[in-house]
């Protein structure tokens, strides 16, 4: 079986070590996918621009999405995400410093899974990473995929 | 006006997204490095990083209080009438439930409803409420009333206890932001709560004021015009 891919959609250096970090305590086996703007996520998705050529049967199984992103933000992405066949069922986590009322309902409007607040505390980060791989990559069935 | 407004809030959003997150490396590489290297780093070295991280969650916590404060002052009113005997009942049942084994007696008058927002209101009860618990919390058993009193017609609310009180001649001082009357170290806490409590009275056009002395209780009143 394929090891599950979780893709992480972060802009700052220092959030992506730390996601990463999390992300690998306890469990080793995924493969974690980092782009670091909103373009680079989506030509990852449909497989065009440098990740032309991809196998776009291999999707991730859960896409962690930062709001603030350079080029295309974060919302954007997830809106293009939603519009597209091939990706409108992949579980989207939206995982940002923002706590904004609009951007909670715009989020969630716009089709996210789900929608957390990095919190400072390194700890309860770490505890919030594992939850939410143990439900999306475990518990969670995922919706089965076109033509199956 | 409008366009203030909207700077102010584009400002208080770059605020609480932008300040947060070097604070989560601040605070994430401390506790990484504390996690991967501390058998090589010193008990005194150990406490340092984890002052850094206690540093940092503070700083994030007075962060969300500014920004709260803020969003007190933006909110849009919207007056009806609100039910405040249920509203301090259900702050104390949780109040309860955070620190079970305290003995406080909660004393809520009956059929206290006044014309108001109902949501401001309730980030003012919490608060004043919360402070009651707060501030009793050194003492075995303690009382925390809301109840209302009516002089020359104009109805005053108020929150007493019976706790640390205050003193007097510091009465001027309770309501300005981040000003602080006890230690951190006594009573935890980023002095806005009452600042914020009297931007939502003074929103409803009422005042605020209190009245205190030390280890005997304070008492908060309030109107809404």
């Amino acid at each position: 079986m394929a090891n599950k891919i979780i893709m992480l959609v972060e802009d700052n250096a220092d959030d992506e070590a730390l996601t990463v970090r999390a992300l690998k305590k306890n469990n080793v086996d995924n493969v974690i996918v980092v782009v670091r703007d909103g373009a680079q996520a989506l030509e990852y998705l449909f497989a065009t621009g440098m990740y032309a050529g991809r196998d776009v049967t291999e999707m991730p199984q859960l896409i962690l999405l930062d709001l603030k992103l350079p080029k295309v933000d974060g919302l954007e992405v997830l809106r293009r995400l939603r519009a597209d066949e091939r990706t409108r069922l992949l579980p989207v986590v939206i995982l940002t410093s923002s706590k904004e009322e609009r951007d909670l309902i715009e989020g969630y409007r716009l089709g996210a899974n789900s929608y957390i607040r990095k919190p400072v505390d390194f700890i309860q980060f770490t505890e919030a990473v594992n939850q939410l791989k143990l439900y999306w990559l475990v518990l969670n069935q995922p919706a089965p995929r076109n033509g199956e | 006006m409008e366009a203030t407004n909207k700077e102010l809030e584009a400002f208080s959003y770059s605020v609480s997204h932008d300040l947060r997150s070097p604070l989560r490396s601040i605070d994430g590489f401390s506790q990484a490095l504390l996690e991967d290297e501390g058998d090589k780093v010193s008990e005194q070295g150990r406490d340092y990083l984890k002052r850094v991280r206690a540093a940092a969650q503070r700083m994030a916590e007075l962060i969300d209080d500014l920004i709260n404060l803020s969003r007190v002052t933006r909110a849009e009113m919207r007056l009806e009438r609100v039910n405040l005997t249920e509203m301090a009942l259900s702050i104390a049942r949780e109040l309860k439930e955070t620190q079970p084994d305290r003995k406080v007696e909660f004393r809520i008058a009956d059929g206290i409803a006044a014309s108001c927002d109902a949501r401001l209101l309730k980030v003012a009860l919490d608060n004043l409420l919360g402070n009651a618990w707060k501030y009793t919390g050194k003492h075995a058993t303690a009382r925390i009333e809301f109840g209302v009193t009516g002089d020359n017609g104009l109805l005053a609310y108020f929150v007493r206890d019976d706790g640390a009180g205050f003193d007097m001649a510091y009465s001027d001082k309770l309501f300005g932001a981040f000003q602080r009357l006890h230690a951190a170290s006594e009573y935890a806490g980023t002095g806005i709560g009452l600042a914020t409590v009297q931007r939502i009275v003074r929103r409803h056009g009422g005042r605020i004021w209190a009245e205190g002395k030390v280890d005997e209780g304070a008492t908060f009143y309030f109107t809404l015009s």
